[in-house]
């Protein structure tokens, strides 16, 4: 996942194809095909079928136990007619807003201040910062649900401390989300702030000596320097951020099971849930495309906006 | 001796001006007291939840929670780490998630570091169109493919065997990409000597690319290994033996089958995350050194 975030990154950074013209008989094509086969036949079965199949089955009345039947858009029609689909989308966006604006705030103090101080300081602030990112949902998700609990929890006997009633984190449906917004925040906050690290150490140094030589302080040049040098970081991480969250589905399927009353059913958790629970798989597959319709128009609008000279000044 | 090399090597490298130190004044201290406080709370945020795993780890079961809360032990034990330790359900679990993560890292780097060389180096016919076709599948969600991949795997009698976590996610784009643009910056000069000894096109890839491709495998390498060992969705789709189960799977069922055991449970927690907190603290230059900016300005 990680990797990935940032290799997108990279196409896109990369414009010109490395592609050289081809002389007019092709040097390598058998030894070619042999080194790339293994790739593109597991690639083929594994993603491009299942991409196509997913397709074709979205159309189609099936469950393993009896043969397809065409029916038009019936699922679609089926899914954008749910208030219970309709509801998760919503709540999807809910969750976005809790996790994604906090994490861009805090990542991009966190690059202010490890663009300030020692190089050997920074080097711990990062790996710190960064340990998180590699540990899984399921053990977040345990360390998490045992702090929150109700009655011998950590936050709770936190919150007895100064004087506060203890709190049902993950019982309560007005709680739950924010409950699992806060693993996923941890779990997110290291490749956001490292991102925004490497953004920030990117900008020109001249800048900021000509600002001092002005007499700008720090929140002048922070106003008037670093935050228009990275617009683009904070478009590409939002986007990359809402993509993720919106997408979460780990954390309330171990936390909460989507509970209490779907109050941490999100999108992906929703479709998953139905595709285990309900023999018409249309419905399971036509949900998840048209998520996926969603987030690849809005993520494919946002890159061609980024990679674009536009916002470039 | 040391401090005289140690002074030769800082003027050689040309010391960074902006870092001789001057004297400070009071305000200056203030400032620097405040980075590092700030700091520690970012580090300290990061790292108190799983402070408190290790911690609860050494627990009783009663003790993780409990009225009124503590946040040490009364006594440290060692038993759980032990008892864990003994309990070959845990020992061979751990095992086979090692045997699993090994084996899809390693056919992960050869399959994509082939593709890679391919890309990267001979000419052949729709290249573009097959480098088009195989970067468009870094762009499908998982949450597409999921479903219907789990459909081919059932078709393919794949479930319930390691083929099926090892095989379908070791063909990676994002790594095809990553190593071929590590390949593109090998120069060419490098080749022509050993063309000139008569070396075919796979023997340069053989002789010369992967013996100078350690610093793409390692960072891939960890990132197959890492969404191995925490992959947890994918398995509990498609193994369904008890036996068979991945790690995550276990820690999982542990969690809500044995759930008052709870220091047990943090003590394997413990031991499930330390494998890849030691390999991302050993490979940490490489991995953060990879996460930069290119062209995003």
């Amino acid at each position: 996942m990680t990797t990935e975030t940032i290799e997108r990154r990279r196409i896109i950074a990369e414009r010109a194809p490395a592609i050289r013209r081809p002389r007019r008989r092709y040097r390598d094509t058998r030894l070619a095909y042999l080194m790339l086969a293994p790739v593109v036949v597991l690639l083929g079965i594994f993603v491009v079928w299942p991409a196509v199949y997913a397709g074709f089955l979205s159309f189609q009345d099936w469950s393993f136990y009896k043969d397809p039947e065409f029916v038009g858009w019936r699922n679609y029609v089926n899914v954008v007619t749910d208030p219970l689909f309709l509801a998760t989308i919503g709540r999807g966006f809910v969750f976005v807003l809790m996790t994604v604006p906090i994490m861009l705030v805090l990542a991009f103090l966190f690059a202010s201040l490890v663009v300030s101080v020692s190089r050997r300081f920074a080097t711990v602030l990062k790996v710190g910062i960064y340990i998180p990112t590699i540990i899984s949902a399921v053990i977040a998700s345990i360390i998490f649900v045992l702090i929150y609990n109700y009655s011998g929890g950590l936050l709770n006997a936190g919150l007895a401390m100064v004087g506060l009633d203890p709190v049902a984190w993950i019982g309560d449906p007005a709680w739950a989300l924010v409950a699992v917004a806060v693993p996923a925040i941890w779990l997110g906050m290291g490749l956001t702030s490292l991102i925004m690290v490497a953004a920030m150490v990117d900008i020109p140094g001249e800048y900021y000596e000509a600002a001092a030589m002005e007499g700008a302080d720090w929140w002048q040049k922070t106003v008037y320097i670093t935050i228009p040098q990275m617009k683009n970081v904070f478009l590409y991480l939002l986007i990359t951020g809402f993509v993720a969250a919106i997408q979460q589905f780990e954390l309330p399927l171990v936390m909460t099971q989507g509970g209490p009353l779907d109050s941490t059913t999100l999108p992906n958790l929703f479709i998953f849930n139905h595709f285990r629970n309900d023999v018409n798989v249309g419905y399971s597959i036509a949900a998840a495309l048209l998520l996926f319709v969603v987030l690849g128009s809005v993520s494919a609008i946002v890159f061609k906006f980024v990679n674009s000279e536009r916002l470039v000044d | 001796m040391a401090t005289a090399q140690e002074t030769t090597r800082i003027v050689l490298a040309g010391r960074d001006p902006r870092r001789i130190r001057r004297p400070r004044t009071a305000g200056a201290w203030v400032t620097l007291v405040a980075k590092g406080i700030a700091g520690a709370l970012f580090v300290l945020a990061a790292l108190f939840p799983l402070a408190w795993m290790v911690i609860a780890g050494f627990k009783t079961k009663t003790e993780v929670v409990s009225t009124p809360f503590q946040f040490f032990p009364e006594v440290w034990r060692w038993e759980n780490y032990a008892q864990i330790l003994a309990d070959p359900t845990f020992l061979r679990t751990l095992g086979w998630t090692f045997l699993g993560a090994v084996l899809f890292t390693a056919l992960s780097l050869t399959v994509n570091s082939l593709a890679a060389y391919a890309f990267a180096r001979l000419e052949f016919r729709f290249q573009r169109t097959l480098w088009v076709a195989v970067i468009t599948t870094m762009f499908i969600p998982g949450m597409t493919i999921l479903l219907t991949s789990f459909i081919v795997v059932t078709r393919l009698s794949m479930l319930d065997t390691l083929a099926v976590l090892v095989i379908p996610g070791a063909a990676s784009a994002a790594s095809v990409f990553f190593i071929r643009q590590f390949y593109l910056n090998i120069p060419a000069s490098l080749e022509e000597a050993a063309m000139l000894d008569g070396c075919g096109r796979f023997a340069i890839f053989w002789r010369i690319f992967l013996p100078l491709s350690k610093p793409p495998f390692v960072v891939m390498g960890i990132t197959a290994f890492l969404a191995y060992w925490n992959s947890y969705v994918w398995p509990i789709m498609t193994i369904t033996s008890p036996d068979r189960f991945v790690l995550q799977q276990y820690l999982a069922t542990f969690r809500s089958e044995r759930s008052t055991e709870l220091g047990l449970l943090m003590a394997g927690s413990v031991l499930a995350a330390a494998p890849v907190v030691i390999l991302f603290l050993i490979f940490q230059r490489q991995i953060i050194g990879n996460i930069k900016m290119a062209g995003l300005k």
